[in-house]
């Protein structure tokens, strides 16, 4: 069946080895063969400190080629409330409720990192998406949260999302969890934090009962921009979290210290096996793995250092910024971006300790040679990424967050930023920039935006989990 | 009693708001439909970042997204900020990111 139709049911995947029949996919191979190519792809719009005077929307944007709309905005669906900063973005149910009858992936949850605001999308129809319901700050605050990030839907009925801080900006961050069936506030999801201040992304590996989540800084902190000062006071990220998944409870801090500065993006495989994991240690710019040992405990070690750069007009060699990285659906390849330097890299993982550079792509930044893409000026650098289901296609959007944005580079504020593409031949391992295929979010209608997180209707490597 | 502020783009536009007691300057500028970009609204974020030019502007929260030179220099966050006399205030998208500069360049 095509994920992209409307009403995606649940009778939908027929699940020989269970019962009961869920909303996602059975095992990350049946949604790698089973699902069909990506057709539209909601992205989220951000408007936030630009002097375009609207709203943030959410884009469908069309990736089917045989359609005479192919890499056009299709529709854009923009929020009730201005400034709100719409980031990364989740789904009601996925294939970690697989085998829970009567559940329908159809809504979409989308914060606002900067407003606290919380939107329910419904999108069954994924050409049209409409707003169901929205969560205003003044209920958020009330749990003394703020500045939510990563959506994950989760077992029993529950979708959580990381919190960066307490209501006023401040730390300490901590989790929000939800109701999939009326999308009403539990409250926080931890028990007991433990020494966890700092929030950014979490994923969790429900067969062992384990979540893992990474640090960025207090939102007052990194709202406004990016200071070195601030990385020198200690007030940015260096340390990963372990958390029992069942108790609710922290259990154990891995600190990186250098190694690790702004750990943001953490994947573990898809395969619910597995007990290890990696996370792109942005300002740091090096990949760092980590893993359950015998005893219980979690290690780590960086396995990819990205090298910094001598640019000739500028003072300091230029870290790579690792900002997003992702595993795919068959856990053979990581790609991560380096926003200030301008490539996305592709690795072999099967050696899991001992990742293997197999492909990059330059684009855009600070380094590539190439700056535009079929007649379009690169504004940022990949940044974003989502890959197709089978393996063979990598998007990704150029705009980071709009401070850092407006600081690194400043034009994406001005015309907003891009999605492009590059097609991946895994037998091959390797990857090739697609010339023709960009959506220009300066050319939205209303105005120029900003682009951000990549979902596919149906899920992707980054949205699902697996019990 | 309101007071008149005047808006100053760098591209040289310029509009004057008025404020109304109790009022902060973010919403007498949504309520004039003049577009001024913000984010949190409640003095974190710094996307509604001013410049104050002219006049008695007094935050009425907390503004946590600003440090101290900030301040100092005469940056304000619209959001949280009222005036207290006529003001003039430099606004607009790229007052933000003179607070913060690549470090690397």
């Amino acid at each position: 069946m095509s994920t992209d139709e409307p009403n995606q049911s649940t009778d939908a995947h027929i699940h020989e080895h269970h019962e009961v029949e869920g909303p996602g996919y059975p095992t990350p191979a049946a949604m790698r063969t089973e699902s069909e190519r990506e057709k539209t792809a909601f992205v989220m719009g951000p408007r936030v400190g630009m002097d375009v005077d609207g709203p943030d929307f959410i884009g469908v944007v069309d990736v089917d080629p045989d359609s005479a709309t192919y890499s056009e905005l299709i529709d854009t669906i923009e929020m009730p409330n201005k400034g709100d900063e719409l980031h990364h973005f989740g789904w009601n149910t996925c294939s970690s409720s697989c085998h829970a009858e009567g559940l329908v992936r159809d809504h979409l949850i989308v914060p606002g990192q900067r407003s606290s605001r919380i939107h329910i999308i419904d999108a069954s129809d994924p050409r049209s998406p409409t707003i169901e319901k929205v969560i205003e700050p003044e209920t958020v605050f009330e749990h003394n949260l703020s500045a939510p990030h990563t959506v994950h839907c989760v077992p029993e009925g529950k979708i959580v999302i990381s919190m960066l801080g307490n209501a006023d900006g401040e730390l300490p961050g901590g989790f929000l969890q939800l109701n999939q069936d009326d999308f009403s506030i539990d409250g926080h999801w931890e028990v007991d934090r433990g020494d966890m201040e700092m929030n950014y992304d979490y994923w969790y590996q429900p067969r062992h009962g384990v979540m893992l989540s990474t640090e960025w800084a207090a939102p007052e902190t990194y709202y406004p921009g990016f200071d070195l000062d601030d990385v020198e006071a200690g007030k940015y990220g260096n340390s990963i979290h372990v958390w029992d998944w069942e108790t609710k409870e922290h259990q154990q801090t891995l600190t990186f210290g250098d190694e690790g500065l702004i750990p943001l993006e953490i994947r573990m495989p898809h395969n619910p096996e597995e007990t290890e994991g990696y996370v792109g240690a942005a300002l740091s710019s090096n990949i760092i793995r980590f893993w359950e040992s015998d005893d219980g405990h979690w290690e780590w070690e960086t396995v990819i250092d990205v090298e910094d750069r001598e640019h000739p007009d500028w003072d300091m060699p230029v870290p790579g910024l690792v900002t997003d990285i992702l595993l795919s659906l068959d856990d053979q390849y990581m790609f991560f971006s380096n926003w200030l330097h301008g490539d996305v890299r592709m690795y072999d993982i099967s050696d899991t300790g001992n990742p293997r550079f197999v492909d990059q792509c330059w684009v855009g930044g600070n380094f590539a040679d190439r700056q535009s893409v079929d007649g379009h000026d690169v504004r940022g650098a990949p940044q974003m990424l989502q890959l197709s289901r089978d393996g063979r296609r990598l998007y990704w959007t150029t705009s980071l967050f709009s401070s850092w944005d407006n600081q690194f580079y400043p034009e994406i504020g001005e015309q907003g930023s891009l999605m492009m593409k590059a097609d991946v031949y895994p037998e091959e391992g390797r990857m090739e920039l697609d010339k023709e295929f960009v959506v220009d979010f300066g050319d939205a209608p209303g105005g120029p935006a900003r682009a951000h997180e990549i979902r596919w209707p149906g899920g992707d490597c980054t949205s699902d989990v697996w019990q | 009693m309101p007071h008149a502020v005047t808006l100053e783009w760098r591209d040289g536009r310029s509009a004057t708001v008025d404020v109304r007691e109790d009022e902060t300057v973010i919403e007498a500028i949504e309520r004039a439909g003049l577009g001024v970009p913000y984010g949190c609204l409640y003095g974190a974020c710094a996307t509604c970042t001013a410049r104050l030019l002219e006049g008695d502007l007094v935050h009425v929260k907390r503004p946590r997204g600003l440090k101290p030179q900030h301040s100092l220099d005469g940056y304000v966050l619209l959001c949280v900020a009222e005036p207290r006399s006529d003001c003039r205030i430099e606004v607009g998208a790229v007052i933000q990111a003179d607070l913060v500069q690549n470090p690397w360049k």
